[in-house]
């Protein structure tokens, strides 16, 4: 691990501009998160947390402030630099999974490796991260309406992981799952933060926030706590 | 390799199936307008250029009919001026000849009246044609019969023969009905229907008798109304005509010959079938107007039910050509079962247009006519993928966060 942090926000502002007036999504938020952290961000609904993630994700471009993912400025690359970053470093995992309808778990797992490599898979990669998952082959050709919500989740989580990215997003991955699931769910991100992966978390549940090792909440934009 | 996006595009075309398939529909009707409305035309041009290609190699001389006086005479338009002198001469024959030289393979000239005949108690009226029966043969087809031998032999037309049940050895009378001495021929042979001739012998309706025979009942020998140049060599057909043209127009004040061919008639004729065909295929083109909004409308559709999923597809790292694309493959694959169903259906309802509406199939299968099968194909498949231009790019351009959100 290096002293230089692996997301650096500076100064970092979002303002919508509203027909009821201008809305400052976050607030002038400075940031460091280092590679290997697994972080927490919580806060109540309105507070910017969906902002915050979209930001991370680089879905978005600050209105001012400067965001550095791995070094690099995300507002200076085009659209397609930033399309790139998003296939190659950041694993994207969601509350309603987000999995692709037509597409069977095998093949939404194996769709970022077609993005990154434009073939289909021959390496047994997506093989490989839908097994650690928990995933056999029989179960891998079903489509996701086949699949429970636990199951649809690993295949997301497996299809983060399939680039091997830095960084792990997660918005909140428990949130349309029982406890019990959810609670297997978190085993598999600790799991993985365990094997070196940068876990950011967003989640307005505590008991889910405390396999974090730092919580940072957010209120109306700003950081209230880190 | 199968592309990943060609197989999104074929399972969304399946999910939908129905509804994409009506979309087809539309292209598959345009295709067959396009391909049926252009082959028809098509084969109406071959048809007609081919009945009338059958004179492209004659000249047809004529006495220019502006000119009623004599050579050397003031081109004013006189009554007393006889009509025979609207003739083409002998001297202007040999020149002819001469102008024409090796170039022409028969020079033929055409005595020609309109007449009444009798034949049995049945009265008609029909032209009289009198050419040498050694040149007959070298344009008219004898269906049925032999030439003209005897001095009274004739050959009959074949709409002549069918009305008035002619067969070999029929008499006719020929002459006006109130005259008293009216002379007899003898059929011995029926000429295969000619239809519009390109040389302005239209013997389909007339009668053919010797050339001898014509002078001893009408006179005017050697004045002769008409002359064929039949050329060995249709290229050479312009030098012959400009050769004649110097030889007896030039040193004259207005011209005394009238030179023409059928390319002239030809290409006017396949001028004005070929703007007709433009015009049906104009009308064809509409369906696939029709047809185009349709599946913009079912590309549109297919557009905003995914939007979520486009969302997804774009936050997980996929660039926005492939999203294009993605949508572009699902238009395309929407104008393949359209221009093949289209395609095969131009096959059916084009031969049968065609068969009905010509009558003959003999030309369908030429390149030039089925050739607008391909041709509508392509322009199904085209006209979908514009279609399919703009969702594809409304489908990129999408905001990741704003489709994620949707419902």
């Amino acid at each position: 691990m290096t002293d230089t942090p692996l997301i650096r926000l500076a100064d970092v502002s979002k303002v919508y501009h509203l027909e009821s007036g201008d809305f400052t999504a976050l607030n002038h938020i400075s940031l460091d998160i280092m590679e290997g952290e697994f972080v927490a961000l919580m806060g109540p609904s309105g507070s910017g947390k969906s902002t915050m993630m979209n930001q991370l994700g680089i879905l978005d471009v600050p209105t001012t402030g400067k965001i550095f993912i791995d070094g690099k400025n995300v507002a200076g690359m085009t659209n397609l630099e930033r399309t790139h970053m998003r296939r190659d470093e950041i694993g994207y995992v969601f509350q309603k999974f987000y999995l692709i309808p037509l597409l069977s778990a095998y093949e939404n797992v194996e769709y970022p490796l077609i993005l990154k490599y434009k073939k289909r898979d021959t390496t047994g990669r997506a093989t490989a991260v839908l097994k650690s998952v928990g995933f056999d082959d029989e179960m891998s050709a079903h489509r996701p309406n086949q699949l429970s919500g636990g199951q649809q989740q690993r295949v997301a989580i497996a299809r983060a992981l399939v680039n091997d990215p830095k960084i792990l997003l997660c918005d909140e991955p428990t949130g349309n799952l029982d406890r019990k699931t959810g609670f297997q769910i978190m085993d598999i991100l600790c799991g993985l933060h365990r094997e070196g992966k940068t876990v950011i978390l967003v989640t307005h549940d505590p008991k889910i926030a405390e396999y974090a090792h730092r919580t940072i909440t957010l209120e109306d934009g700003r950081i209230a706590k880190s | 390799m199968r592309d990943i996006f060609f197989d999104l595009s074929v399972r969304s075309v399946r999910l939908n199936f129905l509804r994409s398939i009506l979309a087809s529909i539309g292209i598959v009707i345009g295709v067959v307008a396009i391909s049926s409305m252009g082959m028809l035309g098509t084969n109406m041009q071959l048809e007609v250029k081919d009945q009338l290609s059958a004179g492209a190699n004659t000249i047809v001389i004529t006495p220019d009919v502006v000119r009623m006086g004599p050579p050397g005479f003031s081109p004013q338009v006189s009554s007393s001026t006889s009509s025979s002198s609207s003739v083409i001469t002998k001297s202007q024959l040999s020149k002819i000849k001469l102008a024409a030289g090796a170039n022409a393979s028969a020079i033929i000239p055409v005595y020609s009246k309109n007449t009444e005949f009798t034949l049995g108690s049945v009265n008609g009226r029909g032209t009289v044609y009198g050419i040498d029966p050694d040149y007959i043969t070298k344009f008219l087809t004898i269906e049925n019969g032999t030439n003209i031998v005897g001095a009274n032999d004739a050959l009959v037309g074949s709409s002549i023969a069918e009305n008035f049940e002619l067969k070999l050895g029929s008499r006719i009378k020929v002459g006006s009905t109130t005259s008293g001495s009216r002379t007899e021929v003898r059929v011995v042979g029926i000429l295969k229907e000619r239809g519009m001739a390109a040389d302005s012998v239209s013997t389909d309706n007339a009668i053919i008798v010797s050339e001898d025979w014509y002078t001893n009942q009408y006179g005017g020998e050697n004045e002769y109304p008409q002359i064929n140049v039949i050329v060995k060599n249709i290229d050479t057909i312009t030098d012959v005509e400009e050769a004649i043209d110097t030889k007896l127009n030039a040193n004259e004040k207005t011209p005394v010959i009238r030179i023409r061919d059928a390319s002239s008639m030809l290409s006017n004729i396949t001028s004005t079938l070929s703007t007709m065909t433009t015009f049906i295929l104009a009308i064809g083109a509409i369906s696939l107007l029709v047809a185009a909004t349709s599946i913009f409308n079912v590309m549109m559709m297919s557009v905003n039910e995914r939007v979520q999923e486009i969302g997804i597809l774009l936050s997980i790292g996929t660039e926005t050509g492939e999203i294009r694309r993605m949508f572009l493959y699902e238009a395309f694959i929407l104008g393949i079962i359209g221009a093949v169903v289209g395609g095969l259906a131009s096959l059916v309802i084009g031969y049968s247009v065609v068969s009905a509406m010509i009558g003959t199939t003999d030309y369908f299968f030429m390149p030039e006519s089925i050739a607008y099968i391909p041709i509508g194909m392509l322009i199904g498949i085209v006209v979908c993928l514009i279609s399919g231009l703009y969702p594809a790019w409304h489908a990129s351009n999408m905001d990741p966060i704003d489709a994620l959100r949707a419902e």
